[in-house]
């Protein structure tokens, strides 16, 4: 159970709510307000050094600068930044309509975090809204949607003031909201709010949406004058320029390192620019000619300066004015619609039209049409072709009276994945409209997913309610649909934000809410503070607590009949014990809710094995994509693949960084290697010293020898007994990474030096660095000697005094110690002396040296206290005051100083260093909504693969890319056909040789049989010859150590072989062998 | 389309098909030493080395883990770990390219043509830019000292376990490996 530890206080009191609405109403215009922000925006980016360093030192003395909570919301600022964040905390909305739609705008917003949300609904909770909306129970019913919905929405962010309006809404009170979305209001009354609105000083941000059914449609407003700010919400694009032409037009080239993502078009600045300055003036230029790695400038430069070297471009973001029309001219002339399923390039008017004849309908006959009424559907459609007749130059020619007849049947349900869907959309319109931050929908946009519906004619009977909670969902699909959905049996692997929405949505369709129906959801993690600006079933008291089981116990107060397993096993190869073969049998669906690659790929290949339907989805800031894997209908998953993630190459990392990224990503392997993996690595030499000698003795190689020094040092010279020892340590590693480092390293390589063909050494991408002079006045060196010293003390468990935080002290401390002239080392150039055929002592036989480091170590340990161990830390991105980022973000921008990189802020470099993945509730929600209307179909059986869809959506721009999934390779071969869903099956306990024979009567020449990453068989091998006439289940469990369970009858082996007859490779599927 | 564990089948089957010289540990295929020599014409001349290649889960598609597991003096190798800086390997890789491809075209072409602008052995990549008599010199010395011909080179114990699963086709024509030593 949930417990209600907290009171939660929420006004229900509408004179109330309209008094607290005018008080947070803004009094100045929102023009000003966008435009001075804006410029505020701009400025700060430019001068991102001084504000953000400045910003650290506020934060360090323990006062935030602003009061965004960024534990709780980090993995949305990392999509929003923080000036949309605290546009969105100042902005009041209005959300009209609480069925399934307005709740899942309303939680979306809760969530995101708006000032003040206020909910309207005149009418009463009827049986027929438990399909939809997951605040309610059967005891509301009855009672005012609005009202039933308060406090629980309030739960979910107690920052966001959430109220009631129960009674009429005149558009008068409009003019207290930013923003107002009407779910469930008549043309009639939008037009009058929606003139209101669009009229208004400053305008009101208006949105009406409306699901119906499989159809869906959203109509924005934003007012005559609308600025986007961030029309896509990408990071500006950077090029390293490598020459600049005298020419008109100047011709640009930049280094062949990364492609540039330049349009024609871009407005760029430049920066940093030697030789050709007149260009580093900061005025904004227009680029031509965009290619990867060159553009031309609409300026003449024949007069200026030369270009010599070095520059950055990057591009400059510009605002863009939208002018939104009112409804009542959009209604007549609606310009574009946004598509977003090319086979249906033609169904927007037509839906437009659709939208229009059912308000006329329900104006005229004051209800909906009556699902599977063919009469209502014909006097729907008698509307519509009315409608169509009067919309002149818009009329359609022709249109599909089977689509608006499913229309008409379906039209009075709210379905929960539509309203996932919608509910996501929304959502994120309004964050737009309070924000300015992406891209609005201009203005219509229509979907439908009919294809979800049963392929088998639906009855009329089939529609009848049967007076329970799924009713809405059975006027659309039938009872038939809703006993599948009841009895299925379903797998949820990860309970984390796609988890939690998957619940809310399963548990509204009833999916598994029979005895027969089983859910099982398994997630290994448990609930953070940051996970609850999304995974909303999640509280802050469940901190702590396992993820798969707080889902499941919310899900089950939404609906109360589902029948839920939650476990806390990760799915990987380790716990097929748990999700054995008879597991995976009893499936009928598996849901991925999924956050990483490699679980993606192990479930898809336990679904590719067993045959299961595999829904899988994910998210990344505003977009999403969603890709059904179905038995031998579509590929699978892994048949497809992302290229991996670009890493920046090692000698770049090493010692030529050129961005904030390498210089995060040396920072990150620093931390680990002197915080965790040299404690690490003394702990396991302590624990056992005989047994780590013999086995660096064994090793004898140069990363052996290494690792020893790395103990020994740690041991020995460094080893900290008082905090004073701690900041000495800082110190030196201050001096030795931003300083000595530097000097050899410029020593090594001067600022002169050239290439064999005269080339400089130094030139772009690389940047020539330049030490660091230490400073005890400098902030920025004292945080990092603060984080330094602070973690150091915590690995050799040494108290850290009251004083180390602060910075004063620290700088009094550091005073204090001594630092040695750093003198390069000059090996290198002796070698033309004549001791240069002999080599160096650097190389001298790693054993040697290795055998006196142990030996040093051996007689350096017998001084420590016989219990002594040192404490490893782990790298925690998510605590904001275990100093851990405080001191990657130090290093990294200490590093970036060196090398004249612009530095970055705490925030900034965590979710770089953290890699963390942006993430917000709207964009998750509508996912798992699209999803949904595909697990119609799954479990309902016999659909084609026309009938599934697969989408990618981006929520900034916004875009809507839905399709067909792409089919299976067939592989064929002499007769035989097959994809990778099929087997070949082997009935009777097969030696090697008998398994190379029966291929061999296929005409295949087998030369390589594995299990897993182990050779069972390799032609080559002459070895293997002698393993011919063991049985292949026996090499299995030898060779490749495979446990067979005892219920298991067969082995599966991968075989490479080749054609006999032409040499060339057969890609045969997996060979299973039936060995009893 | 073909599986993973497949195509690292078929990727190992062609470079002993080759006449390289893998040398698996207990029939596993995730990682394995394949031996290599020095390309002619160049200072590496005669060096032979062990590099050890390791195979992520999601090879092809991920990059293979290539490094140098006795000494050598290049600017692009990384004197203490052996890890190569080589942007076919490592940002540019591409599922296309499969085992042998490393070993024929992309290390060859390395010791041939080191590139001095990208060190990550900068003493290496220093003497190469100042002094390349001197240079080819030292190369040659850390031949002789740490990658003479595998027959001598193969010393401590550790090695015991593995040299039983050596394989090389060419056994018959240059004589110098797969003669499992039991």
């Amino acid at each position: 159970m949930i417990s209600r530890k907290r009171v939660v206080e929420a006004e229900i009191d509408q004179d109330q709510a309209a008094a607290v609405a005018d008080e947070t109403l803004h009094k100045r215009t929102r023009e000003d307000l966008l435009i001075s922000s804006a410029v505020a925006e701009e400025t700060s980016v430019m001068e991102v050094d001084n504000s953000q360093v400045n910003g650290m030192q506020i934060d360090a003395d323990g006062s935030k600068p602003d009061d965004i909570d960024e534990d709780l919301h980090s993995r949305q600022l990392a999509v929003y930044g923080r000036e949309t964040m605290r546009r969105l905390f100042a902005s009041n909305v209005l959300v009209s309509g609480l069925q399934g739609l307005g709740a899942e705008i309303a939680k979306n917003l809760v969530l995101a975090g708006v000032r003040s949300i206020t909910l309207h609904d005149e009418g009463n909770v009827e049986m027929w809204d438990l399909s939809s909306n997951f605040f309610f129970s059967e005891e509301d019913i009855g009672k005012n949607k609005a009202l039933a919905c308060v406090l629980k929405l309030q739960e979910l962010n107690n920052a966001v003031v959430v109220t009631t309006l129960t009674g009429n809404l005149s558009k008068e009170k409009l003019s207290s909201f930013q923003a107002v979305v009407f779910t469930d209001v008549s043309i009639e009354k939008a037009l009058d709010y929606n003139d209101y609105c669009h009229n208004h000083q400053p305008p009101i941000s208006f949105i009406k949406c409306e699901v119906r059914g499989l159809f869906g449609g959203v109509f924005c407003d934003f007012g005559p004058e609308f600025t986007v700010s961030d029309v896509d919400g990408e990071e500006p694009h950077t090029g390293i320029i490598a020459s600049i032409s005298n020419d008109n037009p100047a011709m640009v080239t930049c280094v062949e390192d990364e492609r540039l993502e330049f349009q024609d078009g871009d407005l760029i600045v430049f920066s940093e620019v030697e030789g050709m300055t007149e260009l580093n003036d900061g005025k904004p230029r227009k680029i031509k000619s965009a290619r990867p790695y060159s553009f031309t400038l609409e300026e003449d430069t024949t007069n200026f300066g030369a270009y010599k070297k070095g520059g950055i471009v990057t591009q400059l973001k510009e605002p863009k004015i939208l002018k939104f029309k009112p409804l009542k001219d959009a209604l007549r002339d609606p310009g574009e619609f946004l598509l977003s399923d090319f086979s249906k390039f033609d169904r927007p008017p037509l839906l437009h039209l659709a939208f229009q004849a059912l308000d006329r309908f329900r104006h005229e006959m004051g209800r909906f049409p009556l699902a599977g009424s063919e009469e209502d559907a014909q006097q729907m459609i008698a509307f519509a072709i009315n409608l169509n007749e009067s919309m002149g130059d818009q009329k359609l020619e022709e249109f599909d009276r089977k689509i608006l007849r499913y229309f008409s049947y379906g039209s009075r349900a709210t379905l929960n994945p539509m309203a996932a869907i919608f509910g996501g959309i929304v959502g994120q319109e309004v964050v737009k409209a309070c924000s300015g931050k992406f891209h609005p929908l201009f203005q219509f946009f229509y979907f439908d997913s009919l294809e979800s519906l049963p392929v088998e004619p639906l009855e009329p009977s089939y529609f009848k309610p049967l007076n329970h909670r799924y009713d809405a969902q059975i006027s659309v699909f039938g009872s038939k649909l809703q006993k599948k959905l009841e009895d299925a049996k379903i797998f949820i692997v990860g309970s984390g934000a796609l988890g939690c929405e998957f619940l809310k949505n399963l548990a509204l369709m009833g999916v598994c809410c029979s005895p027969e129906g089983k859910l099982t959801i398994t997630d290994d993690d448990v609930i953070e503070k940051s996970n609850l600006s999304r995974q909303f079933l999640f509280r802050d008291w469940n901190i702590g607590q396992a993820k798969s089981t707080v889902a499941a116990t919310a899900a089950s107060l939404i609906n109360p009949k589902l029948h839920i397993e939650a476990l806390q096993n990760r799915a990987s190869p380790e716990t097929e014990n748990v999700f054995d073969d008879a597991f995976w049998e009893s499936l009928d669906t598996v849901i991925n809710a999924l956050d990483n690659v490699t679980a993606r790929m192990y479930i898809d290949g336990r679904c590719l094995y067993f045959q299961k339907p595999l829904l899988e989805s994910g998210t990344l800031g505003a977009k999403c994509n969603t890709q059904m894997v179905i038995p031998h209908l579509t590929e699978n998953y892994g048949a497809s693949r992302d290229p991996p993630e670009k890493q920046a190459p090692m000698c770049t990392v090493h010692s030529f960084p050129h961005n904030i990224d390498h210089c995060l990503t040396w920072a990150r392997s620093e931390f680990d290697g002197l915080l965790e993996k040299t404690p690490n690595e003394v702990n396991t030499f302590l624990s056992n010293p005989d047994v780590y000698a013999s086995s660096m003795r064994n090793a004898g190689d140069a990363q052996a020898r290494d690792l020893l020094e790395r103990v020994l040092e740690c041991l020995d010279k460094d080893r900290c007994e008082s905090f004073q020892d701690c900041v000495s340590w800082a110190r030196l590693r201050f001096e030795d990474y931003f300083s000595n480092r530097m000097k050899q390293l410029t020593f090594t390589f001067p600022e002169d030096a050239v290439t064999s063909s005269g080339a400089p050494f130094w030139s772009a991408p690389k940047r020539f660095p330049r030490p660091l002079l230490f400073s005890a006045s400098d902030p920025s060196h004292i945080q990092f000697i603060m984080a330094a010293s602070i973690l150091r003390a915590e690995t050799f468990a040494i108290p850290v005094p009251d004083w180390a935080r602060y910075p004063k002290k620290i700088a009094d401390a550091v005073n204090k110690v001594i630092v040695l002239e750093f003198q390069p080392k000059t090996d290198v150039n002796i070698v033309t002396d004549a001791k240069a055929t002999s080599l160096s002592t650097a190389s001298i036989d790693d054993s040697a040296v290795i055998n006196d480091l142990i030996t040093k170590l051996e007689e350096c340990s017998k001084k420590l206290p016989t219990e002594f161990r040192m404490n490893p830390i782990q790298f925690e991105k998510d605590d904001d005051t275990n100093y851990h980022m405080d001191f990657i973000a130090g290093l990294a921008n200490m590093r970036a100083r060196n090398y004249s990189i612009p530095e970055v802020d705490k925030l900034k470099a965590k979710f770089i260093a953290g890699r963390i993945i942006p993430a917000i509730a709207t964009s998750t929600a509508m996912a798992t909504g699209f999803v949904c209307l595909e697990l119609y179909k799954a479990l309902s059986g016999g659909h084609t693969v026309e009938d599934y869809r697969n989408t990618f959506a981006n929520l900034a721009l916004p875009l809507f890319s839905i399709a067909e999934p792409v089919l299976p390779k067939t592989i064929k071969y002499r007769d035989m056909s097959w994809t990778v869903w099929d087997r070949w099956i082997i009935k009777g306990d097969f030696t090697l040789r008998q398994l190379l024979q029966w291929l061999r009567d296929k005409g295949l020449s087998a030369y390589s049989i594995s299990s897993g990453t182990s050779l069972l068989y390799n032609s080559m091998f002459p070895r293997h010859k002698d393993r011919m006439d063991r049985k292949v289940v026996d090499l299995v469990k030898e060779v490749a150590k495979v446990e067979i369970p005892a219920y298991r009858r067969h082995i599966d082996v991968v075989v490479a072989c080749e054609d006999e007859e032409n040499g060339e490779d057969v890609d045969i599927p997996l060979v299973s062998i039936y060995f009893c | 389309m073909s599986s993973p564990s497949k195509r690292r089948d078929m990727d190992v089957m062609k470079l002993i098909m080759s006449d390289y010289s893998v040398e698996t540990i207990n029939d596993g295929l995730a990682e394995f030493n394949v031996e290599f020599h020095g390309p002619k014409e160049s200072p590496y001349e005669g060096g032979v080395w062990k590099v050890r290649v390791e195979l992520p889960d999601a090879y092809p598609y991920k990059s293979p883990s290539i490094g140098f597991l006795n000494k050598i003096f290049h600017p692009n190798v990384d004197e203490l770990s052996g890890s190569i800086c080589l942007d076919v390997i490592n940002q540019s890789w591409s599922p296309m390219f499969d085992l042998l491809n490393i070993f024929e075209v992309f290390l060859p072409q390395l010791l041939l043509y080191p590139n001095p602008l990208d060190p990550l052995n900068g003493d290496a990549a220093s003497l190469l830019l100042k002094d390349k008599i001197q240079y080819e010199k030292k190369v040659k010395e850390y031949c002789e000292r740490y990658a003479k011909s595998k027959m001598e080179n193969i010393s401590d114990g550790s090695d015991e376990d593995i040299s039983e699963d050596e394989c090389n086709t060419g056994s018959d024509t240059d004589g110098i490996a797969g003669d499992a030593d039991p």
